[in-house]
């Protein structure tokens, strides 16, 4: 296991240092600069910011040098966009506010989820199953851009009930739209998952063991048909982890939170080289790492896994 | 799978039902005198949305008008933004003194001063600082307002003089420039009459030094400091090449430029021409001074929240990006106890949506300029609180006249008579029809000339006349097959614009039978592509002045290359240059309306509006006036907790 977890980890590396290369050119390809705005300025400021920034020395100079600093002491050097603050900084100020969000989603997605999808499954073509399911439907289909603003119209302009947007700390009820927004998508497939998971499980031969050995039926369903049914939803969460950690954008957009996700939006627009290629970087590892936890976690719910 | 359809929809239904019985309450709640919750915070604190995230709160960084506001509260300059008419008042100058052709100024600065960490103002900091907004190492966006002060602009683009080693004296422009009119500036200073009116307070000259004889005297040349770009002048110009040949060159420097501390509290700024608009620029960020000692010792970490120190009403407090930048009360500053709020909190957002609803939910009491979406407007501007007032700006769109069939002017010009501004004024719902290129009503005794009026049968006409017919076809409508199939409208992606890009498109079509090609393309790209020219036809434009003169608009074509058209004219330059040399202001503005008509036959752009302010406060809120720069001066501003004396309406802007 830990040969293995080594060999992951030195394959990401190369991984990373790729992804930053065509971040990088992708940037270098894309018309216009951060400084541009609808007030043109003459050349000659022009010039001086090009000067101050190193923007006029040759391609291969700027990638060396920004690849130097990332590998030699993880500096994503300074915001063109925001002068004086590092990369490295903003990251860390605005991970806190995207990864809380991100786990109370993540944590409200899997509990619901799994609780729906398991009664779904175990009251099949039942009115709860048929229920549960058209409102996972409902949930894949409808888009966090609809969902956050309908939210806010009901719970915060028509009812005055919670704040409509901007980050109030942890914990405060700015968090709740943003969470239920962030977490339906989610909550709905891992209740299908669950569901479909399930299904097939609770028909297995080992099901069928289990109950002619005599066991509780709560002991056949939470001690060896969710293990088993939880298998793809396990596959599933892993990755969503990692995008809703990193922050997403719609979401940050919508109720103004200083997360990541909105800094990679707005980096984007403003062409922030460092930046952009920082949160490129910065999301890469964190999905790298998470498909890696996901591996592990497999071994330990699937003993076929363990052995190959 | 029927019946789990069903649910589906019945769910869809149930929820849509949910929405459009809370679109009715927005709606039903239109009654209400104002938009949403209007009860004042608890403490004088004043929570207001001024735009995106600042890009620093060094005022040489930024050139946006959403920093602008910040550093209002911060900074200080020599004067202050009027909060109704935006033009000068006095801030850390109490006067000053225009000299006889209003090339020098004489600044008298308050004894007062203080910085944030209590050390004194003098007019030293003020030398300082405007040096280092024209330093190229600062490399300040804002650097092109000061290139007005004397050799400004050659220290900015890195220029050199030229010395004769021999007699060791510089050559001089105006051996190199043909009608070059010296200003006062340039000239020896005139002792026995002296180049000051009297005034009632003050009959004498200011004092004269040795500094101030050294800047009058005749303009320097200056040619550029690198190489390659000065030899690619010098073989373009055999005399100046000859006069170079063997020369000195010698690096302008900061103390080179034209601004000088006479003594401790009196500063002199020293101009290339005249500017009779110059202290009136001088509220602008690239004029609020900073602390010497602080950005010298932290670099360009000194306006970060632990090592700032300010000069304005307010001082920071807490700053944490994209969530709330917080400035308190000032005790230091000079006026202190007339800053009347304890507390600004700017709140750094962009999504208009995202703010109204803030506003609606009582969370903050004032929004920013042009955030009520197009779709609120029918229920917002009912409201007692939606600021209706026009503003210093205007939409246009820029043509790019060096391809064809742009660069007939003929071809422009029908194109620009087939755009109903009427008809779009309405549709718009808050904006004035503009046929020429400076805002309406915004300049007091600037009498504007008027552009070509809406007439589609003379535009039918130009365009048969550029080779170009039109003709009428059965049903009423018309066909242009002649005209070419690639003149594009380039917009960048933004609702409003695609709207503004397919109303245009249907005048066209409507009027002269001609189908636009629509591109949008992300800001970045956009603004590239109207700059560099890559683009045949229309390009969506808008301009803010930077300070309350006309000048400020047609100074856009003083200048090829950056107004997007491609158009230059010497003789509109020249004209220019007569109207700003001109001591009478009334002749100026003459000059500059003659200008600004003169650009207008040439059709480069195509006039749409004056624009609006278009922004709410809540009642609670005093001291704020929907001026048409959108700028407060925020020590004026408090709460007002007596409802009997709320806002019922826009404010008057009347003094």
């Amino acid at each position: 296991m830990v040969r293995f977890i080594i060999r992951r980890l030195l394959v990401t590396i190369p991984t990373i240092l790729v992804v930053i290369t065509i971040t990088w050119t992708l940037i270098k390809l894309a018309p216009g600069n951060f400084y541009s705005g609808e007030k043109r300025l003459p050349p000659a400021i022009e010039k001086n910011i090009r000067e101050k920034y190193g923007l006029d020395k040759p391609w291969y100079q700027q990638y060396g040098k920004t690849m130097w600093a990332i590998i030699r002491h993880f500096d994503f050097g300074t915001s063109l966009r925001f002068e004086g603050q590092s990369v490295n900084t903003i990251i860390w100020r605005s991970l806190p506010v995207s990864a809380a969000v991100g786990i109370l989603a993540y944590i409200l997605a899997l509990v619901i989820g799994i609780a729906v999808g398991s009664i779904a499954a175990l009251k099949q073509n039942s009115r709860w199953d048929y229920a549960s399911m058209a409102l996972a439907m409902l949930g894949i289909s409808v888009p966090n851009f609809v969902l956050g603003p309908i939210l806010v119209l009901v719970f915060s302009l028509s009812l005055y009930w919670l704040p409509p947007s901007r980050w109030g700390g942890f914990p405060s009820r700015n968090l709740i739209l943003p969470v239920i927004t962030l977490s339906a998508i989610y909550m709905a497939y891992i209740a299908r998952l669950t569901r479909a998971g399930m299904l097939e499980v609770l028909r297995s031969d080992y099901i069928r063991t289990a109950r002619a050995k005599g066991l509780s039926e709560k002991d056949v369903l939470i001690r060896h048909a969710l293990r088993g049914g939880l298998m793809p939803v396990v596959s599933y969460t892993g990755p969503a982890l990692a995008f809703l950690l990193t922050g997403t954008v719609v979401v940050e957009r919508i109720f103004a939170l200083p997360g990541l996700g909105n800094y990679f939006i707005q980096a984007s627009l403003n062409r922030d080289e460092p930046l952009i290629i920082g949160i490129v970087a910065f999301i890469s590892i964190t999905l790298l790492l998470m498909n890696m936890l996901v591996d592990i976690a497999y071994a330990f719910l699937d003993p076929r896994v363990r052995y190959q | 799978m029927a019946r789990s359809n069903w649910k589906q929809l019945s769910a869809l239904v149930l929820l849509l039902a949910l929405a459009c019985a809370s679109w009715s309450c927005t709606v039903a709640s239109s009654n209400e005198l104002y938009f949403g919750k209007t009860d004042p915070p608890a403490r004088n604190i004043f929570r207001y949305v001024t735009g995106d995230e600042p890009e620093s709160l060094d005022p040489a960084i930024s050139n946006g008008q959403p920093e602008a506001r910040i550093y209002m509260a911060l900074y200080e300059g020599l004067v202050e933004y009027d909060p109704k008419t935006v033009g000068p008042i006095p801030a850390l100058a109490t006067h000053w003194r225009p000299n006889n052709d209003a090339s020098e100024f004489t600044f008298y600065l308050r004894h007062s001063g203080r910085w944030s960490n209590g050390d004194p103002i003098d007019a030293n900091d003020f030398v300082y600082s405007f040096r280092r907004v024209v330093s190229p190492q600062v490399a300040s966006r804002n650097a092109y307002m000061a290139y007005y002060i004397k050799y400004a602009q050659a220290y900015n683009e890195g220029a050199v003089f030229v010395r004769d080693q021999k007699t060791g004296n510089f050559l001089l422009a105006k051996d190199f420039e043909e009608n070059v009119q010296e200003p006062l500036s340039s000239t020896p200073v005139d002792k026995t009459k002296g180049e000051y009116a009297p005034t009632a307070e003050d009959p004498n000259q200011p004092p004269d030094t040795a500094t101030h004889e050294s800047f009058h005297t005749p303009l320097r040349l200056t040619i550029p400091g690198d190489a390659k770009a000065r030899t690619k002048l010098l073989n373009a110009n055999a005399k100046l090449k000859a006069a170079v040949e063997g020369k000195e060159l010698v690096p302008v420097k900061a103390e080179d430029i034209g601004v000088e501390a006479v003594d401790q509290y009196t500063l002199r700024i020293c101009l290339t021409s005249p500017a009779p608009f110059f202290v009136g620029m001088l509220a602008h960020q690239a004029f609020r001074i900073v602390p010497r000692k602080v950005v010298e010792q932290y670099g360009a970490q000194w306006a970060q929240p632990e090592h700032i120190v300010t000069c304005g009403p307010f001082k920071v407090k807490t700053w944490r990006p994209y969530d709330k930048l917080v400035v308190e009360r000032d005790p230091m500053y000079w006026d202190a106890a007339n800053v009347k709020l304890d507390e600004i909190y700017f709140y750094p957002m962009s999504d208009n949506p995202t703010i109204m609803n803030l506003y609606k939910v009582g969370e903050i009491d004032a929004v920013l300029n042009h955030t009520v979406p197009n779709a609120w407007l029918h229920v917002v501007r009912e409201k007692k609180d939606y600021m209706d007032a026009v503003e210093a700006g205007i939409d246009y769109l820029t043509i790019n006249v060096t391809k064809p069939p742009m660069n007939d002017v003929r071809v422009r010009r029908a194109f620009n008579m087939s755009v109903d501004k009427q008809a779009w004024a309405a549709w718009r719902k808050i904006v004035k029809p503009l046929t020429a290129f400076t805002p309406e009503k915004i300049f007091p005794g600037y009498t504007q000339p008027t552009g070509d009026a809406f007439n589609p049968e003379e535009a039918r006409k130009l365009l048969g006349e550029a080779g170009f017919p039109v003709t009428k076809n059965g049903d009423g409508s018309y066909s242009c097959p002649k005209f070419p199939k690639e003149v594009e409208f380039i917009y960048n992606t933004q609702e409003s614009n695609k709207a503004m890009a397919e109303w245009m498109q249907a005048q066209w079509k409507q009027h002269l039978g001609i189908t636009v090609t629509l591109r949008n393309m992300d800001w970045k790209t956009f603004l590239v592509a109207r700059a560099k020219l890559d683009y045949n036809g229309f390009a969506r434009s808008a301009w803010g002045a930077d300070y309350m003169d006309p000048f400020t608009f047609l100074s856009l074509f003083y200048t090829g290359g950056d107004s997007g058209t491609g158009w230059q004219d010497p003789k509109y330059v020249a004209l220019l240059d007569e109207a700003n040399r001109s001591l009478d202001p009334h002749k100026r503005y003459e000059l500059l309306a003659q200008a600004e008509a003169y650009m207008l036959k040439a059709q480069p752009v195509i006039p749409l509006d004056t624009s609006s302010v278009n922004w709410v406060k809540k009642p609670y809120v005093k001291g704020m006036y929907p001026n048409a720069g959108s700028l407060f001066a925020w020590k004026y501003v408090y709460i007002e907790r007596d409802p009997a004396k709320w806002d019922l309406g826009t404010p008057s802007l009347a003094e």
